[in-house]
C-alpha cells in the first residue's frame, strides 16, 4: 500500500496552539513525522536584549502561559547568582509555593487533557473542577490566574498574610483527596489503561539518547530532576523524593505527573507550615556585571534552560532559551514510528506540549505520494471510534 | 545522582583540548577550538558518562560567534565546552551524529545566527517563517530590520 501523507493542523483545536503534523502513514500505521510549529515565534530572545532587567520580566513571563513563574523563576535565578544578591529566605518559600502550585496546575490541566483526547470526559471535568482550587490560591497570592507577577529581580512582589496561610492550608487536604481518586482512576479504569498501557513506549536508553526531559524522561526509568539535580530556590530545605517509574508509555508518564502533584502539595504544605519571618525582597541594583550562567529550573513540563551572558549594562547580551518541549520533539517522532493514527493525539499530548513557548519543527522522514486532509478534532474523533471498534488489536 | 565531578576528573579527560576552569562547584566550563570539538564531545560522553545534552548556547559576541555545548550526567556536573566561529565564515562540522538533540538545537542555531553545521542530514529552517527573507539572522548583533522588507507572514498577492 502507498504511504499517504495526513496534513493535521496547523489550527489545534485540543491543545489550542497552533502546529501543523504532516503524518506519513501506510495503512494506520505511522511511518514517519514532520512537526510545523512555527506558526508562533514571537522573537523573544531578541526583544529581551532591548529591555532592562525590571522590564525583561514582564516579557519573559509571556514566554509561556502554563509555565509563566517558571521561565521568571528561572531568569532571576540566574541574573541574581550573576549580581551576588542574597535573596531573603521568605522569599525563596514564597517562589517555591507558586512554582509547585504552578506545577499542580499543569499537570492536573494535562491530566483532564489526556483523559480528554482519549474520551474520558467524566475525569477531564473532575480535574478541571479541582485545578479551580489551585487557581483560587494563585489568585489569592499573587493577584492573577495565569502570569502572576510574582517575580522579580530580588525577591517577590507580594507577601502572604497568617490568615491566607492558614486559609490555603484548610483547603489542600480536600485536593489530595481528589489526587488520591485520580490514581485509583488511572490504575483502574479499562478506558484509560486500554489507551494508555504500551502506546508510545520509550526506553530508558532511548529516553536518553534523543534527549528527553521531565516527566517523559523519568517515565522511562531517566532519574534526572532539576530540583534535586541543580537546586534553587528553597528546594534544598524541602524534604521531597523524585517521581520516577519505569513503563516508559503513557501509562507511566500519567503515573509520574499524578505522583508528582502529591509530592508538589507536600511541598507547598511543608512551605506553607515552616515560612520563615523576614523580608520578601532586597533591592537590585539597576546594573549586572559582566558575566555568564546557566541557569536551570524544573518547568512542569521538564527542564527548562536559560544561559545568560550580561555585559556591563542593564540589560542582558544574549539569553537563550531552551524550552523543555524543544527537548522532548525529537522523542516524540521516534516513539510515533510504528504506532497506529489513533494514537497520535495521546502520545503527541503525553508531552504536555508547550508550542509558543517553543516554534520548532523536526522532521524524520518525507517520502509521501498522496495527500489527504484531517483536523484534529477529527483525528480524536477517529481515535475514539477505531477503539471503540476494534479495541486493542 | 553519583556525585560531583572534580577539576582533577575532568582536566584529565579534556584539558587536552584547551583550558578547563571551575565556575561553580557545579559548572566546570571548556574552552576548545571547532576542528576537536567533536572529539571532546566524544570523551565527555565516554570518559565523565555524560549522556545528557542541555543546551548549545549560541551567541554573537560583536567579534565572532560563540558556541557552548552543555553537557551533564548522573554526576549532576555541568561540562560547558566552548568554541569560538569567525564570523566571515561562521561554518562546524556538525555534532548531531554523536548527539541526537543537537540536531533540532543546530537547527534553530543556523535559522536565527546563519551558522553553517556541515554534515548535518537535514539542515533547514525551523523557527522562522517559510517566507523570511533569506540571508538576514535576526539574533546577529548587526541586524537590524529594513523597512519595505516583507518579513514572513505577507501573502503574495498583498506584497
Amino acid at each position: 500500500m502507498p504511504e499517504v501523507v495526513l496534513p493535521i493542523g496547523p489550527q489545534h483545536p485540543a491543545l489550542k496552539e497552533p502546529v501543523n503534523f504532516k503524518v506519513i502513514v501506510d495503512g494506520e500505521t505511522i511511518v514517519g513525522l514532520e512537526l510545523d510549529v512555527s506558526y508562533t515565534h514571537r522573537g523573544i530572545e531578541k526583544a529581551a536584549e532591548q529591555r532592562d532587567f525590571i522590564r525583561v520580566i514582564p516579557l519573559l513571563e509571556r514566554v509561556c502561559g502554563i509555565c509563566s513563574h517558571a521561565h521568571a523563576q528561572a531568569f532571576c535565578t540566574g541574573i541574581e547568582e550573576i549580581m551576588h544578591l542574597e535573596v531573603p529566605p521568605r522569599a525563596q518559600y514564597l517562589r517555591t509555593i507558586v512554582a509547585e502550585l504552578e506545577r499542580m496546575h499543569s499537570h492536573i490541566l494535562w491530566l483532564g487533557v489526556a483523559a480528554h483526547v482519549v474520551g474520558f470526559n467524566t475525569l477531564f471535568m473532575w480535574t478541571w473542577r479541582d485545578r479551580e482550587t489551585t487557581q483560587d490560591i494563585l489568585e489569592e497570592m499573587t493577584g492573577n490566574r495565569m502570569n502572576y507577577g510574582m517575580n522579580e529581580v530580588g525577591g517577590v512582589r507580594r507577601d502572604l498574610k497568617p490568615g491566607q496561610i492558614s486559609s490555603i492550608l484548610s483547603r489542600l487536604p480536600k485536593l489530595e483527596e481528589q489526587i488520591g481518586k485520580y490514581v485509583g482512576m488511572v490504575r483502574g479504569e479499562e478506558t484509560m489503561l486500554l489507551r494508555f498501557r504500551g502506546i508510545g513506549k520509550l526506553s530508558k536508553a532511548e529516553a536518553l539518547k534523543y534527549g528527553t526531559v521531565g516527566p517523559t524522561a523519568r517515565a522511562s526509568g531517566v532519574d534526572y530532576d532539576i530540583r534535586r539535580d541543580d537546586p534553587s530556590i528553597a528546594y534544598a530545605e524541602v524534604p521531597w523524593k523524585v517521581v520516577t517509574d519505569t513503563s516508559g508509555d503513557v501509562y507511566g508518564r500519567t503515573l509520574v505527573r499524578i505522583g508528582e502533584l502529591q509530592e508538589s502539595l507536600g511541598i507547598i504544605r511543608y512551605c506553607l507550615e515552616h515560612l520563615p519571618e523576614g523580608k520578601i525582597g532586597i533591592p537590585a541594583p539597576k546594573v549586572a556585571p559582566r558575566g555568564e550562567i546557566l541557569s536551570r529550573y524544573e518547568a512542569p513540563r521538564g527542564e527548562l534552560v536559560h544561559f545568560i551572558r550580561t555585559n556591563d549594562t542593564d540589560r542582558v547580551e544574549r539569553l537563550d532559551i531552551r524550552t523543555p518541549t524543544l527537548a522532548n520533539w525529537t522523542s516524540v517522532t521516534v516513539s510515533l514510528v510504528n504506532q497506529n493514527i489513533a494514537d497520535i493525539p495521546v502520545i503527541v499530548a503525553a508531552i504536555d506540549p508547550c508550542l509558543s513557548c517553543t516554534s520548532r519543527i523536526t522532521i524524520l522522514s518525507e517520502r509521501g505520494r498522496r495527500t489527504a486532509e484531517m483536523t484534529w478534532a477529527q483525528l480524536v474523533d477517529h481515535g475514539q471510534r477505531f477503539y471503540r471498534k476494534w479495541g486493542r488489536s | 545522582m553519583t556525585g560531583l565531578l572534580g577539576l582533577e576528573e575532568v582536566k584529565s579527560a579534556l584539558e587536552r583540548f584547551g583550558t578547563v576552569e571551575q565556575v561553580r562547584s557545579n559548572r566546570i566550563k571548556v574552552k576548545t577550538i571547532p576542528e576537536k570539538i567533536h572529539e571532546a564531545l566524544f570523551r565527555a560522553q565516554t570518559l565523565l558518562a555524560c549522556d545528557h545534552l542541555i543546551q548549545i548556547s549560541a551567541l554573537d559576541n560583536g567579534q565572532s560567534f560563540e558556541l557552548i555545548y552543555h553537557l551533564t550526567g548522573p554526576h549532576g556536573t555541568v561540562i560547558a565546552i566552548a568554541i569560538e566561529l569567525p564570523r566571515d565564515r561562521p561554518e562546524m562540522p556538525t555534532t548531531s551524529d554523536i548527539l541526537p538533540p543537537a540536531g533540532i538545537y543546530e537547527r534553530q542555531i543556523y535559522d536565527l545566527l546563519g551558522i553553517v553545521f556541515t554534515g548535518h542530514p537535514n539542515l533547514k529552517r525551523i523557527i522562522l517563517s517559510e517566507d523570511w527573507p533569506e540571508n538576514e539572522f535576526p539574533l546577529r548583533k548587526d541586524w537590524k530590520p529594513r523597512p519595505k522588507t516583507p518579513y514572513g507572514g505577507v501573502r503574495q498577492e498583498e506584497r
